[in-house]
């Protein structure tokens, strides 16, 4: 080989390769319209975005798994928690997460109503992006997709007297014990079934044909199906059997009212 | 020292060492921080620390980048540069932006575009930089009607690293299109046109260090630069795995990164038989000891840990975790950093006006060391806290702050490890600054004897 013929081969595999490379672009530019869901890219979207870069949130979160490792992956966190809890928890972290217990608290950003509500409306459609199923299971930020791995991490204690606060504190407590048979995760069913997007599900089965309840709205039907785990049954095989839910009952006595509120307000969270 | 106006590239060094140590400064920060709870957070909260940290190294290495540049292209086109008072103009005006970069970052002014936080103004500053360093360097080589392979490669890397940076400027309403632009200019320049760079840089060191043919090192340059771009140029698709971009990217991200490994493995193996040939023969050896490691590091850090976890089905399980820190510390490291400091090391006694001899002091030699063993236990530190990571939160399902919490020794590893780089660095320019100016021949050895002569 001479040396011509090696730049010959330099010059040739980078213009051949650069070209590929802008053809794969070109075809990219196309098909990300649908892949994004370029249409849902509302003003609200696009101002959200702006806080995203401004606030400079990519320095210590992921999204997509793109940026720093400081903080948790963002990328379903719309779909995970709901817009009333990220509302909330933007507008004051620190009711939700103390920085002695978790060793990490998120700054308050003095983000404006407006700020917070594009914001978000920015991270439910990231959340949307069509990323060949990223990440493959759900990227929590605190507690377990598996019931009871949790065990040995940061004490499930209230960071301030927020219901909110105090209930996902409470579900991880014993008693009641909730997270030793339910996951907050999607799709992970294990002793009791999944309670990610309860809120949503309560408010659809509410007004099912089939329902027998004695709830009107959502937050009702949790209610009742803690105190009253038989009142209507949770489709699926493995939650009842005869008509008897395995749910334990007793909630009623062991549940103060204050603390009942604190649960009902935290599942609600779960969109 | 050959040419008088190679002198120019003194000043770039000591602004790139200085930045240098403030990396460290902010890199020691930010690790603290995930040892938690951050009494600065009102004040210096993480995002701003790491965003310096990560923005001084790419600030330094390019001044170095510069500096070397402004070294070697009189040497090698054998001429005085175009313009001594363009070069001090060049470095004045950088060195403007990228202080004006860091103080906006402690005032929360940034893009918030990971790498590329870089204000709009600083941004526009930059390429204005970078175009008159070119017409410099242009000029010179011009002048000279005299351009050598080693120096060919180098310009062209710098002036394709300069082109690459103009996708930064844009702005899009599509994240996934920001995203998707934004690896134009960051994966291009460290996976493509800076290993470019890296290759011209490494050849001239070898054709100076070891004596080595210079036909046949610029036959192989070509061929390390073409497998750097046949690998690095479609490779980029590693970054577009899971942004909503077409699944093509996978297959395409998957093959050409495991083809990366190749040009680093190349630049190892051409370091090696360039000094195997000629021994650890020239006075400057620890000169030698940088770029030799460059080669090895790199092919290590950029090359085996990148392939690491660029597999599609492993990527899925570790983008976004420590196991990115993991590589990213060691490639950098290997690639870029230790090069310009071979650079720096080799260029010295040159510039302090006693050319190649009595060049190894203790506090130099610890000094590379200490870095080589402290950014070798970082990297292992960062990896297990990525397995664990990886393992605790994406496969088990463990919260994240959970699994932050029981990983937290490897940070501390981090930390300790951290340490031993940074009293590495403090040692290197303890030397640069201090020892090596005041080193002077003996008497005996001035005139150089003729075989001493490199």
């Amino acid at each position: 080989m001479t040396k011509r013929q090696t730049r010959i081969f330099f010059l040739g595999s980078t213009a051949l390769f650069s070209l590929i490379f802008l053809a794969l672009t070109v075809d990219t530019h196309q098909r990300i319209r649908t892949l994004t869901h370029s249409g849902e890219i509302t003003p609200a979207v696009i101002a959200g975005k702006h806080v995203w870069h401004r606030k400079n949130c990519i320095n210590c979160h992921t999204l997509l798994g793109e940026g720093a490792y400081y903080a948790p992956d963002l990328t379903k966190i719309a779909e995970q928690r709901g817009a009333p809890y990220l509302r909330s928890f933007l507008t004051d972290p620190s009711k939700f997460y103390n920085e002695t217990r978790d060793r990490r608290l998120m700054p308050n950003l003095h983000l404006t109503p407006g700020e917070i509500d594009e914001v978000i409306a920015f991270l439910s459609w990231v959340g949307k992006i069509d990323n060949q199923g990223w990440p493959p299971r759900p990227i929590l930020v605190s507690g377990a997709a598996i019931p009871g791995s949790d065990v040995g991490g940061a004490a499930p204690q209230a960071a301030s007297d927020d219901p909110v606060a105090v209930g996902q504190a409470l579900f991880r407590q014993t008693p009641p014990g909730c997270f030793a048979c339910h996951s907050t995760a999607a799709g992970v069913n294990v002793v009791g079934p999944s309670l990610s997007g309860i809120a949503a599900t309560a408010a659809a089965r509410v007004t099912a044909a089939d329902y027998t309840g004695k709830a009107t709205d959502a937050a009702g039907y949790i209610r009742e199906s803690i105190l009253l785990p038989n009142a209507s049954l949770a489709p699926g095989a493995n939650y009842s059997a005869n008509g008897v839910s395995l749910m334990p009952p007793g909630f009623e006595q062991s549940l103060q009212p204050a603390q009942l509120d604190a649960l009902v307000a935290y599942l609600m969270t779960l969109k | 020292m050959r040419y008088r106006t190679q002198a120019v590239a003194y000043p770039y060094f000591v602004v790139a060492l200085l930045l240098y140590g403030l990396q460290m400064v902010f890199g020691i920060l930010s690790i603290t921080k995930y040892l938690g709870p951050d009494p600065l957070m009102g004040l210096l909260p993480f995002d701003i620390s790491k965003e310096i940290h990560t923005n001084v190294l790419i600030v330094w290495v390019l001044t170095g980048f510069m500096g070397a540049t402004y070294w070697l292209v009189p040497e090698e086109s054998r001429t005085e540069l175009h313009s001594v008072r363009l070069a001090y103009l060049q470095l004045g005006l950088w060195t403007i932006a990228g202080v004006t970069a860091v103080v906006s970052y402690l005032f929360h002014w940034t893009e918030g575009n990971k790498l590329l936080e870089q204000p709009q103004p600083v941004k526009f500053a930059i390429v204005i930089v970078m175009l008159m360093f070119l017409y410099n360097v242009g000029m010179t080589i011009w002048k000279a009607r005299r351009l050598t392979t080693t120096e060919g490669v180098l310009v062209a890397g710098l002036a394709l690293a300069a082109l690459l940076y103009l996708p930064a400027l844009l702005t899009f309403d599509n994240y996934t299109l920001s995203i998707y632009y934004r690896w134009w200019t960051v994966h291009l320049w460290v996976e493509g046109v800076w290993e470019m760079i890296q290759g011209g840089l490494l050849a001239y060191l070898l054709i100076r260090l070891s004596g080595a043919d210079r036909e046949v090192m610029e036959k192989w340059l070509y061929v390390i630069v073409g497998l750097t771009f046949i690998a690095g140029i479609l490779g980029t698709a590693h970054h577009y795995f899971w942004i909503g971009v077409p699944s093509y990217w996978l297959f395409i991200g998957g093959f050409f990164s495991a083809l990366e490994p190749l040009a680093f493995l190349g630049m190892a193996i051409y370091a090696y038989t360039a000094m195997r040939r000629s021994g650890l023969a020239h006075p400057n050896r620890l000169a030698l000891h940088w770029t030799i490691g460059s080669a090895i590091f790199s092919a290590l850090g950029a090359g085996i840990l990148g392939l690491a976890h660029t597999w599609p089905s492993v990527n899925k399980w570790t983008h976004g975790t420590m196991i990115t820190a993991m590589h990213g510390h060691m490639a950098f490291f290997g690639a870029y950093v230790m090069i310009v400091l071979a650079m720096i090391t080799y260029a010295a006694p040159g510039l302090f006006g006693h050319d190649q001899e009595s060049t190894e002091s203790p506090a130099g030699v610890w000094a590379f060391w200490l870095q080589m063993a402290g950014m070798f236990g970082m990297t292992m530190a960062f990896a297990a806290a990525g397995i664990g990571q990886t393992y605790l939160e994406r496969i088990l399902g463990l919260g994240y702050l959970e699994t932050q919490h029981k990983i937290q020794v490897h940070f501390l590893m981090v930390l300790g490890t951290g340490t031993l780089f940074t009293l590495g660095v403090a040692l290197y320019l303890y030397d640069f600054f201090f020892l090596a100016p005041k080193r002077r021949p003996a008497p005996a050895a001035w005139p150089p004897a003729p075989e001493a002569q490199g």
